[in-house]
């Protein structure tokens, strides 16, 4: 029970990490999910309306791309994205790998936004496109001034919970080798674990994921059930059509 | 000519007809709900549409301003040949007004935006006129006490005026009406008959699918019976509704009154 506590409590070892963490690691974990997840809004937002296209053109390639970044592992398409480009002379962001780590992540985020975007404008009742048309205004014109932000408010829960997974997910750019300054939580613990063979800095690193995660985690149910409860409210009323008793 | 024929309003056309309907053919699939529909509709003509679930009466409404494009036929308003091939269809639209059967308001705004918001994304309005025009046409149908609520705090009857109010700011020569007070709870309905009767007295151009027989009979010109996707008969409201021709329409009367 000692080598229990000693291994994953020790307080000292805790303490040794936690200035970095703070700093340093914590810093950089939400600036790689927060630009990953705005990337990946947008990127997601544009594959939803290909998705949701009439054309073949546009939906082929966009069901490709969601189909192919959902069905990977994460840790491959960091892989590919962050040693694969530079290896092959693509290099955007020179040599530091942090623009890398954005864009792997972005690219994941992005396919399971666009799916659920597509879901969220779907859900949203027909009749409002008729009503936004009816009026005259174009396609696009319904879809971002009616639609969309209905659809979107639908599914704010369900985006918070693909940001807590970037954040998770940001811990996997570790393998594409961070220097000092640019290493997030799980790098900094990995880096403590591996010179003094205790696993406390881990359970640090874990901490301050868990101090941001779990906040959000009872952020989207509230949120759900605010949304449920209010679409409760908003049911129509059944027809009383007379002649159809 | 034959190019601009298609944007510029050309009555003669239809020889002074607002709405012409010609040959209207629409499927879903392998059923045919419109089987050869052919209507002409006068300016300031109100006509009822009735007929049985099914009949196809709502399709061919919402084929007079293409929200269902025909699979064939053709359809000209106010003088815009709208099944051309390069029609601007979103332009004509705009003179259309469209009340649906669920209202179809806009619940993330509020009534004001409701009806302000088309005014400036299709008539390209300044934010200001467009809400000063949005708020005289809610007042002009009471509903001014309510232009900051949002479309759930308000009752259905108030709902569906908030939506002929949207489409009248629009100042659309064409009014359709698609079961405007079928989801209405039935104290709610007259405030809404109300209103459609005022409009029809003004002088509005009205296409009307209802179940109320006793507002086609009162204030419709004309009333088009439906059946199985064709008009089975038409005619002087007060002639049809009283004294109709074909079974089919004395069966569906006895049904319905």
């Amino acid at each position: 029970m000692d080598a229990f506590i000693h291994t994953f409590f020790d307080i000292g070892e805790m303490l040794k990490v936690f200035p970095t963490l703070l700093t340093e690691g914590l810093k950089n974990t939400l600036f790689i999910a927060v630009l990953a997840a705005l990337l990946g809004l947008v990127i997601g937002m544009v594959l939803a309306m290909m998705l949701l296209s009439r054309s073949w053109f546009l939906k082929f390639p966009a069901r490709l791309y969601v189909d192919i970044f959902r069905g990977l592992p994460a840790i491959l398409t960091i892989s590919l994205v962050g040693l694969g480009l530079p290896a092959a002379d693509i290099r955007p962001f020179g040599r530091s790998p942090i623009g890398y780590a954005v864009l792997a992540v972005a690219l994941i985020s992005a396919a399971y936004c666009a799916e659920i975007f597509r879901s969220g404008i779907q859900s949203v009742n027909d009749g409002q496109m008729q009503a936004g048309r009816s009026l005259g205004m174009t396609y696009l014109q319904t879809m971002r001034k009616i639609v969309v932000p209905q659809g979107v408010r639908n599914v704010l829960p369900a985006l918070t919970n693909r940001f807590i997974i970037d954040i998770k997910e940001s811990s996997l750019v570790y393998l594409l080798g961070l220097t000092v300054g640019q290493r997030e939580l799980y790098f900094i613990a990995h880096q403590q674990q591996a010179i003094s063979y205790n696993s406390s800095a881990l359970v640090a690193a874990g901490i301050c994921y868990l101090m941001m995660t779990v906040p959000l985690t009872y952020l989207v149910n509230a949120w759900d059930r605010r949304l449920r409860e209010g679409r409760r409210s908003l049911k129509l009323k059944p027809a009383t059509r007379l002649s159809e008793v | 000519m034959a190019t601009t024929s298609m944007q510029r309003p050309d009555m003669s056309l239809t020889d002074g007809a607002a709405i012409r309907l010609r040959d209207i053919r629409k499927s879903f699939g392998s059923i045919e709900v419109l089987k050869g529909v052919s209507l002409d509709i006068a300016p300031q003509e109100v006509v009822c549409i009735i007929g049985p679930s099914g009949s196809g009466k709502s399709t061919l409404l919402k084929c007079i301003n293409l929200l269902q494009p025909p699979s064939s036929g053709t359809i000209i308003v106010n003088g815009v040949e709208l099944t051309a091939p390069k029609a601007d269809v979103n332009k004509a639209r705009s003179t259309v007004g469209m009340v649906f059967q669920h209202f179809n308001l806009f619940p993330h705004v509020d009534i004001l935006q409701n009806v302000a918001m088309a005014l400036t994304t299709v008539k390209r309005m300044p934010k200001r006129e467009a809400e000063r025009i949005a708020r005289m046409q809610l007042e002009r149908l009471e509903l001014g006490a309510l232009i900051h609520k949002r479309p759930a705090d308000i009752s259905g009857g108030q709902q569906q005026r908030v939506a002929i109010a949207r489409a009248l700011a629009m100042e659309p020569e064409v009014m359709l009406f698609d079961e405007a007070t079928s989801a209405l709870d039935p104290e709610l309905v007259k405030g809404v008959l109300d209103v459609m009767k005022e409009l029809a007295h003004s002088g509005m151009t009205m296409v009307v699918v209802t179940h109320e027989m006793g507002f086609a009979r009162e204030v419709a010109d004309r009333v088009v019976f439906m059946d199985d996707g064709v008009i089975a008969e038409q005619g002087v409201a007060r002639e049809v509704l009283t004294a109709p021709r074909s079974p089919r329409l004395q069966e569906f009367l006895s049904q319905v009154l």
